[in-house]
């Protein structure tokens, strides 16, 4: 950040916004990535075992449902939003996608079939907060509980059935050598990142959530790209449930609580604006696979789980606090 | 807004009955006493039970946690914010509880003081953060949460332990026969709220959230008044979670967790605006015992416990949505 300034002052004041942006968030997505280099080799120290190629295929696995949720989440922070319902739905896609296994024709109409439920119910979060002026953080809370209840209604408290073979071949099969979960990894990462960064779709997104009000002015139809965000969050979540299904082979009514604060955190850390309308999905993986990386060295010195939290609520609040101050530096270069 | 709040205090003294009505049903409090009352009187028609002193201190246990919780979200809501830091509060306070129970009422005492030290802690470091830092609420209370849940898992990694026995068994009992302690104690953070009302740190605290410009420039310390705000929430997280701990008798680190939603649906089922500048504290507790009812009424209506999230959700949305109505009602009240 101290390196953005001298350079943003050489440049003309309209334009050293546009630049100190995209260079602190160049700079903030490597540090990331660097960071979680860093440590990766760091817990050669902790467990020899830690560190090797295996390890590292490991947590890109264990990162996968992470970074498939997060792309979601990060959509929705960036429209202004917040998508608390993400627990529940990654439920939702997992119990779905067992229970109704078998019973459903092919998968290839299963998974189609439940990933549009979800995205439906993901819409009905953005009609209260387009249309019904609700805060989006409570409808999706609320979203989530009743999802939640409608689940354990539906599967009578316990899950049965299996995950569908192509979920278990994608979290349990190779692909030359390598596992195809991180071949999947690499090409949605590498499809999401365009989606968002290099789309007519994925700018709509970026001038709603920077300005509501002036993106109505140019033009946009505000309502689409809002819903778009949280219809794909949804979605995402759903993935990510159906994922973890293949990889655990079997659902559980408490399956996706752990990932919806992580999936706020990666967003978080990974550069974005809380408040919409800055960040990039690059930034998100990156946060997303050193939640991970920190999370396994925790367990591996023998740490409780609980630390694991704080120091997930302490990166957060460290992070918006790094944030805010950048903001402060280009407030002042723009001055 | 600081319009509306002017129109509200000069209409109060009208003796005049459409007056009174309208304050009545554009107030939130007065629209969810009535649902209140409606719903008492569904339940008490299906369970005659609800009419004896028994049934009536078991409804007091039960609303008393989020009841206060409540009350202290609505402090927080009136200033124009959002404190998510609740769940951590009451998770952290019931686990401290339940591992280092300390037994009679001098213990109970050092208990309270524990729990009411670490919501006003955490308060503090919300206030901080939100007040002087200028962190977005939202954001820095999601953190504090998350750091508070943590802790909790840190002291107890399962369920278990047990709350002292005087807390437990005193403070759900009756005094005089018929008048729950539990009663009594939010009771009295009502009569707190009506003194602390008429103070000019709690009319600051509307200014700011109704018009935090206009408020700093009327020379109201804003940075003071959310710091205000998010301490007696914070204390009021506290109490919350001792009470919870009186009522449960056992530690559960995941024990708050459920009062995040329910504590939002409360405020604004009670007609707290979730836009800030509006609503009182009073309503925020009717809206907790009304949500708590709600959840009996259905089980004993021969609603499946499996279902109870989803009335809970839809009751929390409808609020809203209705809360907003009302306020809408009301500005155009005013106006006329």
């Amino acid at each position: 950040m101290t390196g953005t300034r001298p350079s943003a002052a050489l440049q003309a004041p309209a334009d050293t916004r546009r630049i100190g942006r995209i260079r602190s968030e160049t700079i903030s997505t490597a540090a990331i990535f660097v960071l979680t280099i860093i440590l990766i080799f760091a817990s050669r120290f902790v467990s020899p075992a830690l560190g090797s190629w295996d390890q590292v295929d490991t947590i890109i696995t264990l990162a996968s449902f992470l970074i498939v949720v997060a792309f979601g989440q990060g959509l929705v922070i960036l429209v202004g939003g917040l998508d608390l319902s993400i627990a529940s739905m990654i439920t939702l896609g997992g119990v779905l996608s067992t229970t109704w296994n078998g019973s459903f024709g092919s998968e290839w109409a299963l998974i189609p079939a439940v990933l549009v439920i979800c995205a439906c119910i993901g819409a009905l979060n953005a009609v209260g907060v387009i249309w019904l002026n609700i805060p989006p953080f409570i409808i999706t809370m609320a979203m989530g509980i009743i999802v939640a209840s409608a689940a354990l209604g539906y599967t009578s408290g316990t899950p049965r059935g299996a995950a569908p073979d192509a979920f278990l071949a994608l979290m349990k099969g190779s692909i030359g050598g390598l596992s195809a979960v991180l071949i999947f990894v690499l090409v949605f990462a590498l499809l999401a990142w365009t989606l968002q960064s290099a789309t007519a779709f994925g700018r709509r997104l970026y001038a709603v959530g920077a300005n509501r009000e002036a993106a109505r002015i140019a033009g946009i139809a505000t309502w689409r790209p809002i819903m778009a965000a949280y219809a794909l969050s949804a979605a995402c979540a759903g993935f990510a449930g159906m994922m973890l299904v293949g990889y655990a082979n079997g659902a559980t009514l408490r399956m996706g609580d752990s990932y919806l604060l992580p999936s706020i955190a990666s967003v978080v850390i990974g550069g974005s604006s809380i408040l919409g309308g800055r960040g990039s999905f690059a930034g998100s993986v990156g946060g997303a696979i050193l939640l991970t990386t920190l999370g396994t060295v925790i367990a591996a010195l023998g740490m409780q789980q609980g630390w694991r939290t704080v120091i997930e609520g302490a990166i957060i609040v460290g992070a918006l606090l790094l944030l805010r101050e950048d903001l402060i530096v280009k407030l002042r270069s723009v001055r | 807004m600081s319009a509306n709040l002017n129109a509200a205090r000069v209409t109060a003294p009208g003796s005049n009955l459409a007056v009174v009505m309208r304050r009545v049903l554009t107030d939130g409090a007065g629209v969810v006493a009535i649902l209140y009352v409606v719903l008492f009187a569904l339940y008490a028609l299906w369970d005659r039970s609800a009419l004896t002193a028994s049934g009536v201190t078991n409804l007091s246990n039960n609303a008393a946690p989020l009841a206060l919780a409540a009350a202290g979200e609505s402090l927080v809501v009136i200033s124009k914010g959002f404190d998510l830091s609740v769940s951590g509060v009451v998770s952290l306070s019931n686990v401290l509880m339940a591992t280092y129970p300390l037994e009679g009422p001098g213990g109970a005492l050092v208990s309270l003081m524990i729990c009411l030290a670490v919501g006003g802690a955490i308060g503090v470091i919300n206030g901080v953060l939100v007040a002087i830092l200028r962190l977005q609420s939202i954001a820095a209370t999601l953190g504090t949460m998350i750091m508070g849940q943590g802790l909790a898992l840190v002291i107890m990694d399962a369920p278990g332990g047990t709350v002292a026995d005087w807390v437990s068994y005193t403070l759900t009992d009756v005094i005089f026969g018929v008048i729950p302690i539990s009663g009594l104690i939010v009771l009295a953070v009502i009569a707190l709220w009506l003194v602390f009302r008429r103070t000019d740190t709690c009319i600051g605290l509307f200014a700011v959230g109704a018009d935090e410009t206009a408020a700093s420039l009327s020379g109201i310390s804003v940075a003071r008044a959310r710091v205000t705000a998010f301490v007696g929430a914070g204390l009021l997280y506290g109490l919350a979670g001792f009470m919870l701990s009186a009522q449960t008798a056992t530690g559960n680190p995941t024990a708050g967790t459920p009062f995040l939603m329910l504590t939002f649906a409360a405020v604004a089922l009670g007609g707290v605006s979730l836009t800030g500048g509006r609503g009182s504290l009073v309503g925020a507790v009717i809206g907790a015992a009304t949500l708590m009812l709600l959840q009996k009424v259905l089980f004993s209506g021969g609603v499946s416990s499996f279902y109870t999230g989803i009335f809970q959700g839809v009751v929390m949305v409808l609020a809203i949505i209705f809360g907003s109505l009302i306020l809408r009602l009301a500005s155009t009240g005013a106006r006329a």
